[in-house]
């Protein structure tokens, strides 16, 4: 944060590929305007920042520190225990927890990776093709999104059980085959940015549709790729509804669905005494692969994006 | 419908009939087997990763069972989408263990097999449990679950707060709303307009029932369905109660400081004299023994007008859904999860347990009255600090006063009527008597909806 | 700007005409078609089914016995609709609905856009702060929920300690019912990750030359952002003030945690926090009115669909994409 206002114009700290397309613009421009909204090293800027960091990490780190407190301390509010207690092997103890990781991990990827190739492909057809029924389409794929899932739960598990796929965990990856409505919007958004002048080039030369898709659309898109990937891991990581009403057994449980039967049995109220320590201590254990997943991923938005249309 | 299910009955007491004549030549009556004949699966739902007295239990019903039984715990709890699930799918698990205040909806659509077979069957004596919680789950006459824990309530005075408010102990009671009332006034304290010590907290809306009950009268009839949630004796219920908190500076300032409390902690609200009484579920004893049991408590009923001691419950329960397909498995299973010999075997290695790592056993309020007693006569033993002892006396006479809300097919709605309308009183949008009345409105409509 | 659209590798007419026979040329639409089947199969096979069945259902009684079968599904007629619309709180439910949306998505969309322009302008430690950042995104629930009564506590939290700093008396955030709506608004701005995350790549894709040529031009920085950078992230706005507005619509999950969850939690449940679909899943899985449950989310539909359209149509003055011509 302290390096000075002047636009970078070497690659920097944050990690500007080099791009391969015309060296009119290799030079990295800090993107945007000078002023002191460039000039990071303002201070009401600085405290903005710290502020808003503050604020974001707090309840995480509440968490954090929770987890490691005995269960008379954990809502003591206090950022560092007064008394440290080690409170993860309880929970591996308690329940099959590694299991369940490895649960989650499996349906998360499998569907994130299964959702970015189906959505792109939808996407690309509306955002590069003209047919007729484009718009109709369209709408309708946007329908889907607008009646709660709540109503259609029911008949969907009809389905599933017709098929005699309850209880095992097809239900929770399989539909991510066939797109989903909240990331073809999204990617035919990015698709639509991408000048045409590409296609009709390759087009002139000779490419069909499936290279065109595949060799420039889906490179060109790759940050948001990535945000889509990014985005369905962490909606599939912590999605207890879906596996709360397939899986009965406790083996093929996911982490935030195990964790859910550990807060019930443990909570409060009949029989349970309130053990929120490992409660909390199973939340971060569920929280903390999310969280890497991230710090790791937020560097490709970054590498690589300025290949998309810069035309000089 | 209650024919096709007696229709069921028959067909499995006789297919086992079949079996044993077959299996055996000793002629035992139905069902009443021992364990060395019993086979097939079992099914269980709701019953997830537990405690020790959760699968010391188990552990005990499956010996039970015997060694050909083979029990399914997928050990995941009871969800209501999940359950609906089930039943639309028409694949049910054979016992479920869910909440008591779920049960009466179940029950009440039809769900739920009522257990009249089952406990002759199993010659279950149903006066071992506490007639409160039987009640909880008892619809048209018939009962639907075997009930497994109380969490009765008591009154928890600190009386510490009391002595430097100079109020007397015995005038902070239930009885006598007057000096219920000064009582409060005088264990307060506000000090630059916030509130520093709240003297009585009434726990409304989630006591509301208790509180009407002091009338003796309930918030719906007998046969739940006519609600009476507008009652004179609901209207000063809440009536008092609201003073209660008013007296505090309203509902706002009085709940942004319960809400600072360290409530399971060692800093809780009674270490650190935060409140002078209220009415609690029975487990926070072990919080407070665990964390801070060195306070100065002393454990009252909540009596009524009358001055008798009343409670209610809350707790789980063991059912039979429609569609089980062993229901004599289940019906076993369930008596023997709740019998006195599951519950002693529990508290004693709980009890030993605690023994060894030097905390307090304020005993195991099992809904099994019996073995309430038992654990009490048998097992607990006093650990010294008077105010605990006594408490966990208290704990265990009170069970024998529970009451019940009657179960309702509207039950859910009109809880969620008198909590709103209670909210909307708390909040300063209504008088109690308005929001009371409009609660009754959305309370019989809600009946209307749900009467087949 | 424009210029950018223009190719110097292909005739203008060309793709004019291109645009009228398009219809017509049968190996794209097939083409075309091919690529939406992965959608179209998933939609046939999993949702217009079930999207049909529950219209179905909210024509009927459906509830538990019907869903067991122990009783039959009897056809109402319009008799849940007309309910719906006599229903008090469903009239509660969706003012809030909607007075939060309206609140919420601006706010966040600003703040969202504010934080991610800071971001694409960091020198350092840009990647720490965009995981910090986007924390608040996966902290789950339970932590909010606790930081959020700890943070509004009206007597003794921090945001009204600092309003006190500047003599403004905060009110009580999680019990006034005038200002519980603000508050849930508040903590959705301020999980706001996904939202940045999405507004940094599209500013990431703003190609730099333009930059450069607005500022050879003379263009001051506000200029610069209303005229090179609104434009060019205009598609990634217009999706997410779409996302947002349908996901603000049907707002769920944290209120829910926050208000109503089972326990003694969702005894304090105030009318004023009361959403559409927290209703609506209160009536289908605590009250097991599905038949009327569904009504409600037909209507719900109905409503966000106007919604959207309306967006779609005023939108189409001010999004522009590279890929097309105006």
């Amino acid at each position: 944060m302290s390096a000075g206002a002047q636009p970078n114009f070497a690659p920097g700290a944050s990690g500007a590929a080099t791009p391969t397309i015309p060296q009119a613009v290799t030079r990295r421009y800090r993107g945007g305007p000078r002023r002191i909204l460039g000039g990071l090293k303002s201070a009401p800027f600085l405290v903005l920042l710290a502020l808003i960091s503050i604020l974001s990490v707090y309840p995480f780190i509440w968490l954090i520190s929770a987890s490691f407190k005995p269960q008379s301390d954990v809502f003591d509010n206090r950022i560092i225990p007064e008394v440290w207690a080690w409170n993860y092997d309880d929970v591996f103890a308690i329940a099959p927890v590694a299991t369940w990781f490895f649960n989650s991990v499996w349906i998360s990827g499998l569907g994130a990776l299964l959702v970015v190739l189906s959505s792109s492909f939808v996407a690309f057809s509306f955002a590069y093709f003209r047919f007729p029924g484009r718009g109709a389409l369209f709408a309708l794929i946007l329908a889907t999104m607008m009646l709660p899932t709540a109503v259609t739960m029911i008949p969907v598990y009809l389905i599933w059980n017709e098929l005699g796929l309850v209880n095992t965990q097809y239900p929770l990856w399989v539909p991510n085959l066939f797109g989903s409505a909240f990331y073809i919007f999204l990617l035919r958004q990015f698709f639509l940015g991408i000048p045409r002048d590409y296609f009709e080039a390759a087009r002139m030369d000779g490419d069909n549709y499936w290279t065109m898709f595949w060799r420039i659309a889906m490179p060109l898109a790759k940050p948001a790729l990535i945000v889509v990937f990014v985005f369905e891991i962490q909606a599939k990581w912590f999605d207890l509804m879906t596996p709360l009403i397939y899986l009965r057994d406790s083996a093929l449980f996911t982490l935030p669905l195990g964790l859910k039967t550990i807060l019930d049995q443990f909570g409060q109220g009949g029989g349970g005494q309130g053990e929120w320590q490992i409660i909390i201590a199973g939340t971060v254990l569920t929280v903390l692969p999310m969280l890497i997943l991230f710090a790791i991923f937020q560097r490709a938005f970054v590498h690589g994006i300025a290949t998309q249309g810069r035309k000089g | 419908m209650a024919g096709r299910w007696k229709g069921r009955v028959l067909l499995v007491a006789a297919a086992a009939l079949l079996g044993l004549t077959a299996a055996s030549a000793a002629g035992a009556a139905p069902a009443a087997t021992t364990s060395a004949s019993q086979s097939g699966t079992l099914n269980i739902y709701g019953f997830g990763p537990g405690d020790d007295v959760a699968n010391g239990r188990a552990e005990y019903a499956a010996a039970q069972l015997g060694r050909g039984v083979t029990i399914n715990n997928p050990r995941g709890g009871f969800n209501d989408q999940a359950f609906l699930a089930m039943l639309a799918s028409r694949n049910v698990p054979d016992v479920v263990y869910m909440n008591r205040n779920a049960i009466g909806s179940y029950a009440a659509r039809g769900a739920l097999v009522p257990l009249a077979s089952c406990l002759r069957a199993e010659r279950i004596d149903l006066s071992q449990y506490r007639a409160g919680a039987l009640n909880e789950v008892r619809y048209r006459g018939q009962v639907y679950a075997l009930p497994e824990f109380t969490n009765q309530i008591t009154l928890i005075v600190n009386n510490t707060v009391a002595q430097q408010a100079g109020v007397n102990v015995n005038d902070i009671q239930t009885t006598n709303w007057a000096k219920l009332r000064q009582a409060n006034r005088k264990m307060l304290r506000i000090e630059n307009g916030q509130v520093t010590r709240i003297g009585f907290d009434p726990k409304i809306p989630e006591f509301f029932p208790l509180w009407v009950k002091w009338f003796g009268a309930d918030i719906v009839s007998k046969d739940g369905r006519t609600p009476r949630l507008n009652s004179p004796q609901a209207i000063a219920a809440l009536e008092f109660t609201h003073s209660l908190i008013r007296d505090h500076g309203g509902w706002d300032r009085f709940k942004a400081f319960r809400d600072t409390w360290d409530f399971f902690g060692r800093q809780n609200q009674v270490a650190r004299n935060q409140v002078g009484a209220w009415p609690m579920e029975s487990w926070y004893y072990n919080v407070l023994a665990d964390n801070s049991p060195g306070v100065d408590i002393t454990a009252k009923y909540f009596t009524n007008r009358r001055g008798g001691p009343i409670t209610f419950f809350q707790g789980n329960g063991w059912v039979i859904p429609r569609g089980s397909k062993n229901p004599g498995l289940a019906c076993k299973w369930m008596k023997a999860m709740t019998s006195q010999e599951a519950w002693l075997k529990v508290a004693k290695d709980r009890f030993d347990l605690r023994k060894r790592q030097g905390r307090e056993f304020t005993g195991l309020y099992t809904a099994n009255g019996r073995a309430d007693v038992k654990i009490y006569q048998d097992i607990f033993q006093p650990m010294g600090r008077r105010n605990f002892d006594e408490a966990v006396q208290k704990l265990v006479q009170v069970s024998r006063y529970g009451f019940a809300v009657p179960v309702s097919p509207a039950g859910a709605e009109i809880r969620q009527a008198y909590l709103d309308a209670i909210n909307r009183v708390l909040a300063g949008q209504q008088t109690p008597r308005a929001a009371l009345n409009q609660a009754q409105r959305e309370a019989v409509a809600a009946v209307r909806r749900n009467s087949r | 700007m424009t210029s950018v659209a223009h190719s110097t590798t292909v005739p203008g007419p060309r793709r004019g005409a291109r645009r009228s026979f398009s219809r017509f040329l049968r190996a794209e639409t097939w083409a075309a078609y091919a690529f939406i089947l992965p959608w179209a199969i998933g939609f046939i096979a999993l949702t217009a089914g079930p999207m049909a069945a529950s219209l179905y259902f909210s024509l009927t009684n459906y509830g538990v016995e019907q869903i067991a079968g122990f009783a039959a599904t009897e056809y109402v007629g319009a008799a849940n609709y007309r309910q719906v619309l006599e229903d008090e709180k469903i009239r509660t439910s969706l003012y809030n609905t909607l007075f939060y949306t309206v609140l919420s998505v601006p706010a966040k969309m600003a703040v969202a856009l504010g934080l991610a322009m800071i971001l694409a302008r960091l020198l350092r430690f840009a990647g720490f702060f965009r995981t910090v950042f986007y924390l608040p995104d996966i902290t789950p629930p339970v932590a909010i929920g606790i930081m959020l009564l700890l943070l509004f506590n009206g007597s003794v939290g921090i945001v009204n300690t600092v309003l006190g700093w500047f003599g403004i008396p905060g009110p009580f955030w999680t019990t006034d019912p005038n200002w519980i709506k603000p508050s849930l608004v508040i903590m959705s701005v301020w999980t706001i990750g996904g939202t940045m995350v999405i507004y940094l790549a599209a500013l990431k894709s703003v190609p730099r030359h333009l930059y450069e040529a607005a500022a050879m031009d003379g263009a001051k920085p506000w200029r610069q952002f209303k005229d090179v950078t609104l434009p060019m992230i205009s598609p990634a706005l217009f999706f997410t003030f779409i996302i947002l507005t349908i996901a603000g619509l049907q707002t769920f999950t944290e209120v829910y945690t926050a208000y109503f969850g089972t326990g003694s939690a969702g005894a304090e449940s105030p009318d004023a926090a009361l959403m559409n679909v927290v209703y609506l899943f209160r009536q289908a899985f605590e009250f097991f009115n599905m038949g009327y449950a569904s009504a409600m989310a037909w209507l719900l539909f109905v409503i966000i669909m106007i919604v959207t359209a309306i967006q779609f149509v005023v939108s189409r003055r001010f999004v522009f994409y590279q890929g097309e011509k105006r």
